[in-house]
C-alpha cells in the first residue's frame, strides 16, 4: 500500500539502544536464574516422590517393633484375633485378611459383568449423544463419598435385606460387597470403555465384513483385543474396593471371622480397613496392638502396590499393543 | 449355527448391555431417592407449636409474643386431656391416693398445731383424722364396691362435722366423694391393669404434648418438648391408639421347632383396653384435637445449616459440621494447589520422559492407589506425632494435621488435572508468545496459564470434593463427633463426613431423628454433587471455548 512513499521512516516496535548480545554477567545470572528455578520446580515436583517414600517409612518405622516382637507367620495364619486380652494378647490376622479379599472378589463377581458389559454398551452400542447422557450418571456413582454409601448400607439397604431375605442380620458380608462393587463400578467402566473404545475400528470392520454380528465382534474380536485394559481395569476396580474403608466398616458387620460355609454370605465379616479404623481410636499410641495395627496398615499397602504394579503393567501392554494396530 | 440364532443372540446381547446400563441408574435412584426424600425432612416439614418453643428456649429463634400466644390456645385444648387423665387416675392410682390421704392428714395435725388447740381435743382429732385416713386407705386398696361404699359412708359422717369445716381436713370429704364417683364408673378388678395401661399412655402423650402441668420439666433436651414435627406427631398418635404387642405365630409350629419360635408384631387398640371408663372419650378427643393442640405449620427450617445442634443432633442443625468441613477442605486446597500446579507444569513443560520422570509418575500412581485409611495411619505417624510437634506445635489431632492428610491425599488427583489441563492449551498459544521473544517461564506465567487456568480450577473443584467426603483419613487426625466449634486450627473439629458415620452407627440417640440423618448426609452428598456439577460446567465451557479457536 505504501509501496510509493518510501521517505517515510518506519518506527521500530522495539528501540534497540543495547546490543544483543549479553554481558557475562548477564550471561551467568540468567543461567543461573533458569538451573535454579528448574531445580526448584524439580525439587517441589518431587514432594510426591518424597510423600510415597515417608508413607512407606512411617507405617514401616511404626509396624516394625511389632513384627520384631511376635511371629509374622502367626499374624498371617492365624485367625485369633485378641489384641486386648490380658495376659496374652493374640495378633491372628488371617480372619481379617480373608474377610477383605472376601468381600473384595465378591463385589468384583458382582461389577465386572456389569462393568464391562456397560463399557460395551457405552463404547460400541449406543450414538455418542445419548453416551453423553450416561456419563454423568457413571461420575456422580464415583462422586458420591463412600460414608454416604455406608450410610445407605446401614439405614436403608441393611433393613431390606433382613426383611426381604431373612438374614439374621443386615449388616454382613453381602451388604458390604454389593456396596463395594457399586463403588468399584465407575472405575472398571471408565477404564474398560477407554481401552475398549481404542480398539480400532478397522478391527471391526473387518469383523462385520466376514459376517460376525455385534455379539461376535464384541466377543471374539473387541473384547480379545482390548483385555490388556480390562484386565487393568478389574484390577483398579480390586484396588479402589480393597482399600475401601468406611463403607466395609459400617456394612459388614465387624465379626473377626471367616464364613462357613464359604458361599454363605449372610454372615459378618471383618476387613482389615474396618479393624484399624474401628480400633485404632482406643489403643494407647505405642502399644503391641497400635503397633499391630500398624502392621495390616502395612500389608494393605504392599497389596494395594502389587495391585498398583499389575495394573500399570497390563496398562502399558494396552498401550504398547495398541500403538502397534 | 444358524443364521436365525445369531440375530437373537446378536439382540439379547444388545439388550443385556442395556441393562447393565440401566440397572446403574437404577441403582442411582434407590441411593439417592430415599436419602433425599428423608433428608430434605430435615430442612422442609410441618412444625407444630412444640417445634417454635424449642426454637425460642434453645435457639433463640421466633417471636417471643407469637409463641406464647400459640403457647395459651394450645394449652386451653390440652386442658381437658389433663382434666381427663386426673378424673381417671382419682378412680385407680392407689398409690397416688393413699399419697394425699396421707399429706391431708399431716396437714391438718400441722394446721392443728399451729392453732395451738389443747391437748385432749388435739389428740382426739387427730385421732379421729387417722381414723378417717385409714378408713379411706381401706377404701381406696378394696375390690369390692360395697366395701368401699361402707368405708366412704363412715368417713362422710363427719362431713359437717364443725371441728372439721373449714380446717385441711375438709379436703378429705372432696377426696372421697371424688373417688366413690370414680370408683363407681371403673372395674374395680382390672385396676392393676388400668395403673399400668395408664402409666403407658401417659408416656406416650408426654411424648406428644410435652411435660404437662404437674410433671416437672427434664434436665435433657431431648424430652423437654413433645412431638416438634407433624408426622411425628402422627406416628405417637397410632401408638396412642394402638399397642404394639408380639405374639407366637402358632402354638403348633412352636412345639414342633423350639428353636425356630417366630413372633407376630400385632397391634391391639387402646381404646378397647380403656372401654366404658372415663377414659374412654380421650382417644376421639385428641385425634379430633390433635392439630388444635399442636398446631401444625409449613417450616422451613433453613437456620439447620446455621444452628449448633443438641447431643445427639436430637434438635439444631449442623452447622460446626459444615463449618469445619469447609475449613478442612479449604485448608488442604492452599496446601496442595501450589505443589499440584508446579508438579503438572514441570511433568509437561519442562522435561522429556527419562528415567527420573518415570519414577515420579510412578510415585503418582502409587499415591493414588495408596488406601484413605492408610493416609490416615500416616497422618496420626507422621504429621499428628512427628512433624508438627518437630515446628512445636501440639502432638495430637488437629484441624491442621488433618488437613495435611488430605492434602497429600489429593496431590495425585490435584497433578493429573493439572496436567490434563495444561495439555490442552494449544501449542499455537505458547509458540506464538516464544515467536513474540517470550522466556519459557514468562510464556508459562502470562500465556499457558491462564488459558489453563479453568481446567486447574476444574481439577481444584473436583479435588475438593474428594476431600469434603473423606473420612478414614481424619478419624485420627482431626475427626470427633461431639465438641466444640475449633478456635484455631490446633484443635480438632466435627465434619459431615465424620458426622454422618456417627449418626448412622455411633450415636444411639440419632437413630430416633431419622429426618436429622438424613438431612446430614444429604447435605454431604448435595454439597460434593454440586461441586462435581460445576466442575462439568466449567470443563464443558472451556472444551467449547478451546475448541473455537
Amino acid at each position: 500500500m505504501n509501496g510509493g512513499n518510501t521517505e517515510q521512516t518506519v518506527r521500530p516496535a522495539v528501540d534497540f539502544k543495547q546490543p544483543l548480545v549479553l554481558t557475562f554477567g548477564q550471561d551467568i545470572k540468567g543461567f543461573l536464574f533458569r538451573h535454579l528455578g528448574r531445580l526448584a520446580l524439580f525439587l517441589l515436583t518431587c514432594t510426591s516422590v518424597l510423600v510415597v517414600f515417608l508413607i512407606f517409612l512411617f507405617v514401616i518405622l511404626e509396624a516394625f517393633p511389632f513384627l520384631g516382637k511376635f511371629s509374622i507367620v502367626e499374624f498371617l495364619t492365624s485367625t485369633a484375633w485378641y489384641p486386648e486380652a490380658h495376659g496374652e494378647p493374640e495378633f491372628g490376622a488371617l480372619a481379617l485378611i480373608v474377610g477383605s479379599v472376601y468381600v473384595t472378589l465378591a463385589a468384583l463377581i458382582f461389577s465386572v459383568p456389569i462393568g464391562v458389559l456397560a463399557a460395551v454398551f457405552l463404547s460400541d452400542i449406543v450414538p455418542f449423544r445419548i453416551r453423553n447422557i450416561i456419563k454423568p450418571v457413571i461420575e456422580i456413582l464415583a462422586a458420591i463419598p463412600s460414608v454416604a454409601y455406608g450410610f445407605f448400607a446401614v439405614l436403608v439397604l441393611a433393613p431390606w435385606l433382613q426383611k426381604y431375605f431373612g438374614f439374621a442380620t443386615g449388616t454382613n458380608a453381602l451388604n458390604a460387597s454389593l456396596l463395594l462393587s457399586i463403588m468399584a463400578l465407575p472405575t472398571i467402566i471408565s477404564v474398560a470403555e477407554d481401552s475398549i473404545s481404542a480398539t480400532g475400528r478397522e478391527l471391526r470392520e473387518a469383523s462385520y465384513g466376514l459376517g460376525a454380528t455385534r455379539f461376535e465382534t464384541t466377543f471374539k474380536v473387541v473384547i480379545p483385543a482390548a483385555h490388556s485394559g480390562i484386565i487393568a481395569a478389574i484390577v483398579l476396580g480390586m484396588m479402589r474396593a480393597i482399600g475401601e474403608t468406611m463403607v466395609v466398616w459400617m456394612a459388614s458387620g465387624n465379626a473377626s471371622q471367616i464364613p462357613h460355609p464359604w458361599w454363605d454370605m449372610s454372615q459378618s465379616v471383618r476387613t482389615m480397613t474396618a479393624s484399624i479404623a474401628g480400633e485404632m481410636g482406643e489403643t494407647v499410641k505405642g502399644s503391641d496392638h497400635y503397633r499391630a495395627l500398624f502392621a495390616i496398615g502395612l500389608l494393605l499397602l504392599v497389596m494395594t502396590l502389587m495391585l498398583n504394579l499389575v495394573s500399570e503393567y497390563f496398562l502399558t501392554r494396552a498401550r504398547k499393543s495398541l500403538g502397534k494396530s | 449355527m444358524k443364521a436365525g440364532y445369531r440375530t437373537m443372540f446378536d439382540k439379547v446381547f444388545t439388550v443385556i448391555t442395556g441393562f447393565a446400563v440401566l440397572s446403574m441408574v437404577i441403582v442411582l435412584f434407590v441411593i439417592l431417592g430415599p436419602m433425599l426424600h428423608r433428608g430434605f425432612g430435615a430442612v422442609f416439614f410441618k412444625g407444630t407449636v412444640e417445634f417454635r418453643k424449642m426454637q425460642l428456649a434453645e435457639f433463640g429463634h421466633g417471636g417471643q409474643e407469637q409463641v406464647r400466644a400459640q403457647a395459651e390456645r394450645t394449652d386451653a385444648v390440652r386442658a381437658s386431656v389433663y382434666d381427663m387423665i386426673d378424673n381417671f387416675k382419682s378412680g385407680v392410682d392407689i398409690e397416688q391416693l393413699t399419697d394425699r390421704a396421707k399429706d391431708i392428714h399431716r396437714d391438718f395435725g400441722k394446721e392443728l398445731r399451729l392453732k395451738e388447740v389443747p391437748r385432749e381435743q388435739y389428740t382426739a382429732l387427730r385421732s379421729l383424722s387417722r381414723d378417717i385416713r385409714d378408713k379411706l386407705t381401706d377404701a381406696f386398696s378394696s375390690n369390692s364396691i360395697e366395701q368401699i361404699h361402707r368405708d366412704i359412708e363412715y368417713v362422710l359422717q363427719y362431713e359437717n362435722d364443725e371441728r372439721f369445716v373449714g380446717t385441711a381436713a375438709s379436703v378429705f370429704f372432696q377426696l372421697a366423694r371424688q373417688y366413690q364417683k370414680a370408683a363407681a364408673a371403673t372395674d374395680l378388678d382390672k385396676r392393676d391393669e388400668y395403673a399400668q395401661e395408664l402409666a403407658e399412655l401417659e408416656q406416650i402423650i408426654t411424648e406428644l404434648l410435652g411435660r404437662g402441668p404437674a410433671e416437672d420439666s427434664s434436665a435433657l433436651a431431648q424430652f423437654r418438648y413433645g412431638a416438634t414435627r407433624w408426622d411425628q406427631a402422627k406416628k405417637l398418635l397410632h401408638r396412642l391408639y394402638w399397642k404394639e404387642k408380639w405374639v407366637e405365630q402358632s402354638p403348633k409350629e412352636h412345639l414342633a421347632t423350639e428353636s425356630s419360635r417366630s413372633l407376630v408384631r400385632t397391634e391391639i387398640s387402646r381404646a378397647e383396653q380403656f372401654a366404658g371408663t372415663e377414659l374412654e372419650p380421650l382417644f376421639g378427643y385428641i385425634g379430633d384435637n390433635l392439630d388444635k393442640m399442636l398446631e401444625p405449620r409449613w417450616s422451613f427450617y433453613w437456620r439447620y445449616f446455621i444452628d449448633d445442634g443438641t447431643p445427639g443432633h436430637y434438635f439444631g442443625g449442623i452447622g460446626p459440621e459444615i463449618f469445619g468441613t469447609l475449613l478442612l477442605t479449604l485448608l488442604s486446597m492452599i496446601f496442595v494447589v501450589p505443589f499440584g500446579v508446579v508438579s503438572a507444569a514441570y511433568l509437561t513443560e519442562c522435561t522429556k520422559e527419562g528415567p527420573v520422570i518415570r519414577i515420579i509418575r510412578m510415585s503418582i500412581n502409587t499415591l493414588a492407589g495408596v488406601p484413605s485409611i492408610v493416609f490416615g495411619l500416616f497422618g496420626m505417624a507422621f504429621f499428628v506425632l512427628f512433624f508438627i510437634p518437630l515446628f512445636g506445635g501440639p502432638s495430637k489431632p488437629c484441624i491442621l494435621a488433618g488437613s495435611l492428610t488430605l492434602a497429600v491425599l489429593t496431590l495425585p488427583v490435584m497433578i493429573r488435572s493439572s496436567e490434563e489441563a495444561i495439555k490442552t492449551v494449544p501449542q499455537t498459544y505458547k509458540e506464538a508468545s516464544l515467536a513474540l521473544g517470550a522466556s519459557g517461564f514468562r510464556t508459562f506465567m502470562a500465556v499457558t496459564l491462564p488459558a489453563a487456568l479453568p481446567g486447574i480450577l476444574t481439577g481444584v473443584i473436583l479435588s475438593l470434593s474428594r476431600v469434603a467426603g473423606e473420612t478414614a483419613p481424619i478419624l485420627f487426625t482431626a475427626g470427633i463427633t461431639v465438641g466444640p466449634l475449633p478456635k484455631s486450627i490446633f484443635q480438632t473439629t466435627r465434619t459431615l463426613s465424620y458426622g454422618s458415620w456417627d449418626m448412622a452407627v455411633g450415636d444411639k440417640l440419632s437413630a430416633q431423628v431419622p429426618h436429622n440423618q438424613f438431612g446430614m448426609v444429604v447435605t454431604l452428598v448435595l454439597l460434593i454433587l454440586c461441586l462435581n456439577a460445576l466442575a462439568i460446567i466449567i470443563r464443558s465451557r472451556v472444551f467449547k471455548r478451546l475448541k473455537g479457536q
